[in-house]
């Protein structure tokens, strides 16, 4: 009830929060794809291949952070790996690991075509 | 232990000029197509008479009434409350007014709820014509052949559907053949169609059927009675432990200033 009520005195407005969660999306769907493009052109094989999406995404996330989120949030007073003043659902755990199975069909689309067109 | 070789089979390099790129480009453009043709089917949302938008838009009324309740003050909502409760529990702003407490009529007998039916059916079939035409196209010209092999191993289990067409028993899982391809480009296309026609595209089907799930704000569908919905509005709005955010401002205030 008092965090209800913390909510309607500073309202949070949906289109921002809708706008913010849409370019975290894309952006993880781009760096998927380009992601399956690196991983097919190394010659990466089962094993190795997921190892390195996973990694690569969320170094991913960690850019995106510290290059966009970090530099007004913490002076906004929030924790450093807090990311709620930009994406409230999920509790931050939507923004680390989110782009991991939203991406993973684009990654194996890519990866599949060039590990096909460079190696097999 | 010994190893077993990893199988290597010899292809012809035109396989991917004239079966994988071929392929690829078709899904692309028939995602295009799809979206463009969802843009220009849709509907314009249907003129409604006098009474009828009365009746949705009254009720909307006391929906945002008793969700933003908090912003008015407490007379202002009574005051609010107690005319919507009065209307909504007398009919007054119901469509028909002897219709009271008849059952609700057959939707199928409604013209305006086929028309919505219609739409739906519409988008349905916008899904499923390009998909059968190219799982045909694609098994007429393009079957039995192996094109690509894929990157991680597979159980035994995919074979049946990596290999459709290919009857080779010794092969490994991880060969796949142009029908496979096919399913990884209606999964794996959505970033491309992201970048190619913005976020909200129609594009891909696997979005579209994730959002066939009726949207929440539903509220006049076929075969709902309205005169029941205004009653039960009356009771949530007659249950709202009304607060404004007004309420204790002074001492926020006060405590701002301190701060």
């Amino acid at each position: 009830m008092a965090a209800e009520r913390e909510l309607q005195i500073a309202p949070l407005v949906q289109e921002s929060l809708v706008h913010n969660t849409r370019t975290l999306n894309n952006l993880h769907s781009l760096t998927a794809s380009l992601l399956g493009v690196a991983a097919g052109i190394l010659g990466l094989e089962s094993l190795a291949g997921f190892a390195f999406y996973i990694s690569f995404s969320l170094l991913a996330a960690v850019l995106f952070y510290v290059l966009r989120v970090a530099p007004s949030s913490l002076p906004a007073g929030k924790s450093l790996g807090d990311t709620s003043r930009y994406f409230r659902r999920g509790g931050g755990f939507e923004f680390w690991t989110g782009g991991l199975m939203g991406g993973l069909a684009g990654f194996v689309l890519t990866w599949t075509l060039f590990y096909g067109l460079v190696r097999a | 232990m010994a190893q077993v070789p990893a199988q290597t089979i010899p292809r012809d390099p035109q396989l991917f000029y004239w079966i994988l790129f071929p392929i690829t480009v078709v899904m692309v453009l028939t995602g295009i197509l799809r979206h463009y043709a969802t843009v220009l089917m849709a509907s314009s949302p249907k003129k409604l008479d006098k009474k009828t938008t009365r009746e949705q838009r009254s009720l909307a009324h006391g929906v945002s009434v008793r969700a933003n309740h908090y912003v008015l003050s407490r007379s202002s909502f009574t005051a609010r409350r107690d005319a919507l409760m009065t209307a909504y529990e007398s009919g007054a702003f119901l469509k028909d007014q002897d219709g009271r407490g008849q059952p609700p009529p057959n939707p199928m007998n409604d013209p305006a709820a086929m028309e919505g039916m219609m739409g739906m059916m519409k988008n349905q079939m916008a899904m499923i014509i390009p998909n059968t035409l190219i799982m045909g196209w694609i098994n007429a010209f393009f079957s039995g052949y192996v094109i690509m092999k894929l990157p991680f191993p597979l159980t035994i289990k995919f074979k049946s559907m990596l290999q459709a067409g290919v009857a080779t028993k010794d092969m490994d899982p991880r060969w796949m053949s142009s029908i496979s391809w096919y399913f990884l480009c209606i999964f794996g296309l959505q970033p491309v169609f992201n970048f190619l026609l913005g976020s909200d595209n129609a594009a891909n089907q696997m979005a579209a059927q994730m959002q066939m799930a009726p949207p929440a704000g539903q509220m006049f569908g076929p075969g709902v009675d309205p005169n029941k919905q205004f009653l039960a509005e009356a009771e949530n709005l007659a249950v709202i432990e009304h607060h404004s955010v007004l309420d204790g401002v002074e001492q926020r205030l006060l405590e701002g200033i301190k701060a």
